[in-house]
């Protein structure tokens, strides 16, 4: 088993920058709405529970890479695209207050989670 | 029999994580995973670190609005003119799977103020911003932040007003970020090396906003250790 395999394609180009043009086209594109799918995580996630079945608002489409959900078992066959999403909080949490209704979180997740809204 | 006597402890707590971490690490040295010459270079490589470089980006930018941009499209590109190579300059030239290389630069305007957080566990941009503090780590910021932030911030002694958006960065992907504040006022006129000193480590997370003159963080309460390591 080579452990050193990631170390090698990822030297002098960095990661996530080592896995540019492996995810083909992207599904979303800036100013889209989307929502968080709700899917059951098998043993690793990063994908906040408090993010699921919310709306969101693409706002940049960031880079590609393995997901995190692969990449902890050291698959790294299936790249895809990373969005940044933006949040109402509003959205996030029902008893956020009224009078900031302007308050946003932006977080980052691959297209997998992703679903058109 | 008179008391025997021990040196004293160079910390007052050895948390379980620490003991793992050290278990762990023991373990890959003896399996061939890295050597202890590797993880000494490593832990040498990680104390050079510091807040200084990012405090030197947003002065540079605040000065530049050419830089300025280049900030904000590309913060890896921006790093290597305040010295930092998010690729090349590390022990292992690739960056380290808890420090990616997509370094964001989140640009603060009077209506809109970031803060980061990283709500599983501690992503932190450590190449141009050194080691996270104890309560970035903690548990009660991370899940705090996100639900109440504007709660949060007034710890922190940030009162924003409610014609502010705030924005709150959960880092918890391949991005990393740091926060580029407004300039505050009384600083006309004033030199890259002037402005840098007022950017201070919580100004670059987001829990406070630079002030003319003044150059430090905010003390925080230190709490005495739970379980203290013994003195036999």
């Amino acid at each position: 088993m080579n452990r050193g395999h990631h170390a090698e394609k990822a030297t002098g180009k960095g990661d996530p920058q080592c896995f540019k043009g492996e995810a083909g086209p992207a599904k979303f594109k800036v100013g889209d709405k989307v929502r968080i799918k709700d899917l059951p995580d098998v043993f690793y996630t990063r994908c906040q529970v408090y993010t699921r079945g919310t709306l969101a608002t693409v706002v940049e489409v960031v880079y590609e890479s393995p997901p995190a959900e692969d990449e902890a078992w050291d698959n790294t066959d299936n790249p895809q695209w990373f969005y940044s999403l933006v949040f109402r909080q509003k959205d996030l949490w029902p008893e956020y207050p009224d009078a900031y209704a302007n308050d946003t979180l932006e977080t980052e997740l691959p297209e997998f989670w992703l679903e058109s809204a | 029999m008179a008391k025997q006597h021990k040196p004293a402890p160079m910390v007052d707590e050895v948390s379980d994580f620490e003991v793992l971490e050290l278990a762990v690490r023991e373990l890959a040295i003896e399996k061939g995973l890295f050597s202890a010459e590797d993880h000494r270079r490593w832990t040498e490589y990680m104390h050079t670190l510091s807040p200084l470089p990012a405090a030197r980006l947003v002065a540079k930018a605040w000065l530049d609005p050419e830089y300025k941009k280049l900030a904000v499209t590309d913060g890896v590109k921006a790093s290597l003119e305040v010295g930092i190579d998010w690729i090349n300059s590390m022990p292992t030239n690739f960056g380290t799977p808890s420090d990616y290389c997509n370094l964001r630069v989140l640009e603060d305007t009077p209506k809109l103020k970031h803060v980061v957080v990283c709500t599983l566990c501690s992503c932190y941009p450590r190449p141009i911003l050194g080691q996270s503090p104890e309560w970035y780590r903690t548990p009660n910021y991370r899940r705090r932040l996100v639900r109440w932030p504007r709660q949060v911030l007034s710890e922190f002694g940030l009162q924003l007003s409610d014609d502010v958006e705030v924005r709150v960065e959960d880092s918890n992907q391949k991005s990393r970020f740091i926060v580029m504040p407004v300039r505050p006022e009384g600083t006309e006129g004033w030199s890259e090396e002037q402005l840098a000193g007022i950017v201070t480590r919580d100004c670059l997370i987001g829990v406070a906003v630079p002030k003319a003159g003044k150059t430090q963080n905010d003390k925080r309460p230190v709490h005495p250790a739970v379980h203290p390591v013994e003195h036999h």
